[in-house]
């Protein structure tokens, strides 16, 4: 039970809290009211919570889903980041270029953009396993710095830059921004709010059709049936005659795309620009712990995106009301993340099968089909 | 063109090379441990927090005693117990080494920053003093050979400590039988279980040492180069030494090329600020270097075979 893995996280948590001189349970507040509205004592509006953790939920899904369809594969997509980075590159880019361009062109265009930069970035992943078997974790690392590295050069000296001295690009034409679901006005009155300060974006529109998309390319499709085939063995899928290696690439061109789509959602529907906020930016990495905890099936990246969603958001309610530094939810995190790998990696193979892979040689003939002899044992309860 | 001849002239200059030795021995330490922990079979991408975590007890430890030497022992010790957590779930629970890696790296961003805001309540945790940071020690005579004598004899004390492991780890990992069984467990658990080695001693013990260099690294880094902790600072070295380790094909002094053409590069702008090149542009060569390294164009590099199995007593 991931459930099991979630109680644990906030109970170790609540450990290191109390043992560096805090209140656990005035900090879990915090993340309760930040989350999702509920029980805010310094007067918080609890829909403007619920907004905010929306938006943070909106790209972890779609990250999410990045993630878990690799896992399918057998393939560790640890380069959602990078992948989402070169995303918002791609939308940011063509939403200046083409900044006079009208919503009807223009908006498909930044998404679009964002979705093949990050199949591009991803591919390269795919490629180099499928070709000459290089592990995926590490070239998808490297393409994670790669990102980051570019990101700074593109915004801080470079041709997107804003003006000298700033870090941030130019915004991005008006066309190329997603709607908020509440009008952008400060004199219609929601919930005691003017409606402009809810950023809840129709990305999430597009964040849940990325969950259903998900679903059905890999229960409905014969593609679908090809991942999961070489997911469970690729000598069985090789069998069936199932391209291994295709299949790989094609896996690692969707799942960029996601990844790239949750980028150029966020700056279509969030921020509008490049900033230096995405340097320290974690949502690639977050996914990777929706992808796990939501046991790779669409309903659970959801839910475990909201969950991830709502600790992003309520981390500064508690940071405010109980003093506690907002990090702790990075903590919390990597708590779910160790309870996950040690306690339920069982439940996780057998729901995943391939997932327990190992990070095996790489094949002396560099053919994809041979590396499922790398294929880890089948971990025991220990 | 004047950028390259700037570059020409910058490389026969001592300077640059002391600071590219520098810079290369951050990037060793823990690039040597991920070479001990990925030769007994134990996938290691938590470098990065390690060493994080090293760097900010190191600091801790050195502005409340005063005493780089003990503050170093106290970032060694955190980085082995992170190394610890990263052992026990990996090894004992056989859980996914690589989620394991990922949750330390996660787990020593948050902490760091969590404990900063608990113990010094703000941002700032404060400088070390001068006289509290591991001294610069120039080896007598040696240090007065022209060119040479600057570039390695006159460094910080961590660098000749550094290159005394580099060696030691050379000798241990592919001289000794304890070197000989740490390869056999990572290339062959059932064979080396079979010969009467304790695998998991074996594999506990590389990852701790993992921890331990990791550890060192970050103590260099924050009461070495740098006086203070400041959030993030290992800025991704925990995963050049990855890459490093990847290039170097397994082996430390293969591992320490890389740590050395990754540092030219870091030394090449610290040391140069009339190059036209963006210094985002030059960060992004060793993992663009790494990636051709893996494509096969500068030769196979192949991971021990049972790099990131966990051992089962009696499979096949």
């Amino acid at each position: 039970m991931p459930l099991g893995s979630v109680v644990f996280a906030f109970v170790a948590g609540g450990l290191i809290v109390a043992a560096t001189g805090g209140n656990p349970f005035a900090a879990y507040a915090g993340l309760v009211c930040g989350g999702f509205g509920i029980a805010c004592t310094q007067g918080e509006n609890p829909a403007l919570q619920i907004s905010n953790t929306i938006v943070f939920v909106i790209p972890l899904i779609t990250a999410g889903v990045a993630v878990a369809l690799p896992f399918r594969a057998g393939l560790f997509n640890i380069g959602a980041e990078g992948q989402l980075l070169a995303g918002s590159i791609a939308c940011t880019a063509i939403g200046i270029k083409f900044s006079t361009l009208p919503t009807v062109v223009l908006l498909p265009m930044v998404l679009v953009g964002g979705m093949v930069a990050g199949a591009l970035w991803a591919g390269v992943a795919g490629v180099l396993k499928a070709t000459v078997g290089a592990h995926e974790v590490v070239t998808t690392i490297m393409m994670n710095y790669v990102a980051q590295w570019l990101l700074r050069y593109l915004i801080i000296g470079g041709p997107l830059q804003l003006a000298a001295g700033t870090s941030k690009s130019l915004p991005i034409g008006r066309g190329a921004e997603l709607a908020t679901v509440l009008p952008d006005s400060n004199t219609l009155i929601v919930f005691g709010l003017p409606s402009s300060v809810y950023r809840v974006h129709t990305g999430l529109l597009l964040a849940l059709a990325a969950a259903a998309v998900y679903a059905f390319l890999l229960w409905r499709t014969s593609l679908g049936y090809e991942i999961r085939a070489v997911g469970q063995s690729q000598k069985a899928a090789r069998y069936a005659g199932v391209s291994v290696r295709r299949t790989i690439i094609v896996t690692m061109l969707i799942a960029g795309a996601f990844s790239g789509l949750a980028g150029a959602v966020q700056i279509a529907g969030v921020d509008h620009n490049l900033t230096d906020k995405y340097f320290s930016d974690t949502t690639g990495f977050d996914a990777i712990a929706v992808a796990l905890l939501g046991l790779g099936s669409a309903v659970g990246i959801v839910l475990a995106a909201v969950l991830f969603g709502a600790l992003h958001a309520g981390g500064s309610v508690m940071q405010a009301d109980a003093g506690i530094s907002g990090n702790l939810v990075l903590v919390l995190q990597a708590l779910i993340l160790f309870s996950i790998a040690a306690n339920f990696v069982g439940a996780i193979t057998r729901r995943i099968p391939g997932f327990g892979r190992s990070a095996g040689p790489p094949p002396e003939t560099p053919t994809a089909a041979l590396m499922s002899e790398a294929a880890s044992p089948p971990p025991e309860p220990a | 063109m004047t950028a390259v001849t700037d570059v020409l002239h910058l490389l026969f200059t001592a300077n640059l090379w002391q600071a590219t030795l520098s810079a290369a021995v951050l990037l060793l330490l823990p690039a040597l441990g991920g070479v001990i922990s990925e030769r007994s079979g134990v996938v290691n991408i938590a470098m990065e927090g390690m060493m994080l975590t090293g760097a900010f007890f190191g600091v801790t430890a050195d502005l409340a005693w005063h005493n780089p030497l003990l503050a170093t022992g106290v970032a060694m010790l955190a980085g082995a117990l992170m190394a610890a957590v990263h052992a026990v779930v990996s090894i004992q629970f056989r859980a996914d080494q690589i989620v394991s890696g990922i949750a330390i790296n996660i787990f020593a961003a948050g902490i760091t920053v969590f404990l900063v805001n608990r113990i010094y309540g703000v941002q700032d945790v404060g400088h070390v003093g001068q006289s509290e940071l591991l001294p610069n020690f120039n080896v007598p005579v040696l240090d007065q050979i022209p060119f040479v004598g600057q570039v390695i004899f006159q460094q910080n004390v961590i660098v000749y400590v550094a290159l005394v492991i580099l060696v030691l780890t050379h000798i241990v990992l592919f001289r000794t039988r304890l070197g000989l069984r740490v390869r056999a467990v990572g290339e062959h658990p059932q064979a080396a279980d079979t010969a009467g080695i304790n695998i998991y001693a074996i594999r506990y013990g590389a990852v701790i040492t993992s921890g331990l260099l990791s550890g060192l690294a970050g103590a260099f880094l924050a009461i070495g180069v740098s006086n203070t902790f400041v959030p993030n600072m290992t800025d991704g070295r925990g995963y050049i030494a990855l890459a490093a380790m990847i290039f170097g094909k397994w082996t430390p002094f293969g591992a320490f090329v890389a740590c050395i053409i990754f540092g030219l590069g870091e030394a090449i702008y610290a040391n140069n600020s009339t190059i036209h090149v963006s210094q985002y542009l030059l960060s992004m060569l060793p993992y663009l270097i790494t990636l051709i390294v893996l494509a096969g164009l500068v030769g196979r590099s192949t991971p021990p075979a049972n790099d990131g199995i966990p051992y089962v007593p009696g499979s096949e």
